[in-house]
């Protein structure tokens, strides 16, 4: 099971679980319908059509409504943390929720009593929250942008806000200094996926591919493209690809959907969104191929 | 050294808001706790102690709405403080002119915005509960007309934003937009 927890903005929403499906710009989750924004919704949506088009069973999705107040967050964590042991999802991915640090180690104590620990991910504020509370080893994957790498390279930052000037400064030419400075101070994920105008993709300290095309630079400013990545990754690791072929698609598919959609700054994210199945019937097949082989020379090297 | 542990129900927050008195301080304790806003009472430790030695720790990443509620309440504070690293908010922005758009960025907030009409085109970044919220309050909407982050938002995130949206009506009141 691919299970992915998060907010969504509706102060109503009470604690929902259920398997995610794409309805037009709908996401229907149990009996809640969720518009497919920003955020979790966006991100579950790429999932949905990723799993469809592998043919796989849908995600499932642990969703509460939270506007900030961090009520729906704390439904989230406590719902992990009783039972993720039951639950024991193959790849776990927590996403939008308040960042609350003795929550999420709690959560993260949790997924270790499941018969198998899950694949875990996290991206937005879960990503924050493993890192403040120094758990960000225990993670398998985490996907941040520029902004959120920085944050991770400070070691005594506690949320991007608070990230010290010159590592904000920082252009993407020093994403590698960056890179490096999270693993050192125990700050990053096994693997991280730095989403930007160059991605990057790194595992145990080392960078092991860099990706720039297509160079579509408006999909910087539409809300989601983040998110679609997180979301392509999660299901396709849990569809059997290894965590760095997966992220080397899901980098891919994100900005040859932008470029199918004819992005510009104004682009809602489900434009990118109903792209996917199109650039996943044009290239999948052709980029986990390429992978195979650039692994496989990795290996002989 | 902390007065109560308050680390058993999960609760480690990473922010303190600094007190002249003890009397203040208390005051605060009452105001957010009305609010509904989960806090502790601590001592500072000496390097951050401004005033007396009783502190609220609060969950950093809500600093907005801490403030917010004791401003409501009008419970005095000195300042709401990182409890380490930089103690100090990032200021600075950067902008990317996408031609007919503007986005600005602070932290790890983007703001786009259409230069003719000034509508807001998109919102990206971010990770806290309240951005998809102000995603959906903001868009399609004057940068004049939509609502304040500040005011709808809740945590750092939203407060980045607002640096963003104001940096935004800064460019447009100069005529770049």
């Amino acid at each position: 099971m691919l299970l992915v927890c998060g907010t969504a903005p509706l102060k109503t929403l009470p604690l929902t679980e259920g398997d995610a499906r794409l309805d037009g710009d709908l996401l229907r989750i149990g009996s809640a319908e969720v518009p497919c924004t920003q955020g979790t919704a966006a991100l579950v949506s790429a999932a949905c059509k990723t799993l469809e088009y592998l043919d796989q069973p849908p995600p499932r999705v642990l969703l509460a409504g939270d506007d900030g107040s961090g009520k729906g967050s704390r439904q989230l964590y406590e719902r992990l943390i009783a039972d993720l042991p039951r639950l024991a999802p193959r790849v776990l991915l927590l996403h939008y929720m308040l960042p609350i640090m003795g929550l999420m180690r709690r959560v993260s104590e949790s997924a270790s009593k499941a018969p198998r620990r899950p694949f875990m991910i996290a991206d937005a504020a879960a990503m924050y929250a493993a890192k403040a509370a120094g758990i960000a080893r225990e993670f398998d994957l985490f996907t941040p942008d520029l902004s959120e790498l920085a944050f991770l390279a400070d070691p005594q930052a506690t949320h991007p806000a608070y990230v010290s000037r010159h590592l904000f400064e920082w252009d993407s030419s020093r994403i590698p200094e960056m890179v490096a400075a999270a693993y050192a101070s125990g700050s990053a994920a096994r693997t991280l996926v730095v989403k930007g105008a160059t991605d990057h993709i790194a595992q145990d300290g080392r960078i092991l591919d860099t990706l720039s095309e297509p160079d579509v630079p408006a999909l910087e400013a539409i809300g989601g493209t983040g998110d679609t990545i997180s979301g392509m990754v999660g299901a396709l690791v849990h569809a059997g690809y290894g965590e760095v072929t997966a992220a080397r698609i899901a980098v891919r598919a994100n900005r040859t959907a932008g470029l199918y959609a004819g992005a510009t700054p104004a682009t809602r994210i489900r434009q990118v969104i109903e792209a996917l199945p199109r650039v996943f019937a044009d290239h999948l097949d052709e980029w986990a191929r390429q992978a195979q082989v650039e692994r496989a020379e990795r290996s002989a090297s | 050294m902390f007065f109560k542990s308050g680390k058993k129900n999960g609760f480690e927050g990473g922010g303190l808001v600094l007190f002249e008195s003890v009397e203040e301080a208390m005051g605060g304790e009452r105001a957010l706790k009305a609010a509904e806003i989960e806090n502790r009472l601590v001592a500072p430790p000496p390097e951050l102690r401004r005033g007396c030695d009783l502190a609220l720790e609060i969950n950093l990443v809500e600093k907005p709405a801490v403030e917010r509620a004791l401003q409501e309440r009008k419970a005095s504070f000195l300042d709401i403080l990182p409890m380490r690293g930089d103690a100090e908010l990032l200021q600075v922005v950067k902008v990317t002119d996408f031609g007919e758009a503007v986005m600005v960025k602070a932290g790890n907030m983007k703001l786009t915005f259409d230069k003719a009409s000034g509508v807001v085109l998109n919102i990206s970044g971010g990770g806290c509960p309240d951005i998809p919220y102000l995603h959906a309050e903001m868009l399609g909407l004057p940068l004049e007309q939509a609502p304040r982050p500040k005011a709808l938002g809740r945590t750092l995130c939203a407060l980045m934003l607002d640096r963003a949206y104001e940096q935004s009506l800064e460019i447009r009141k100069n005529g770049n937009g």
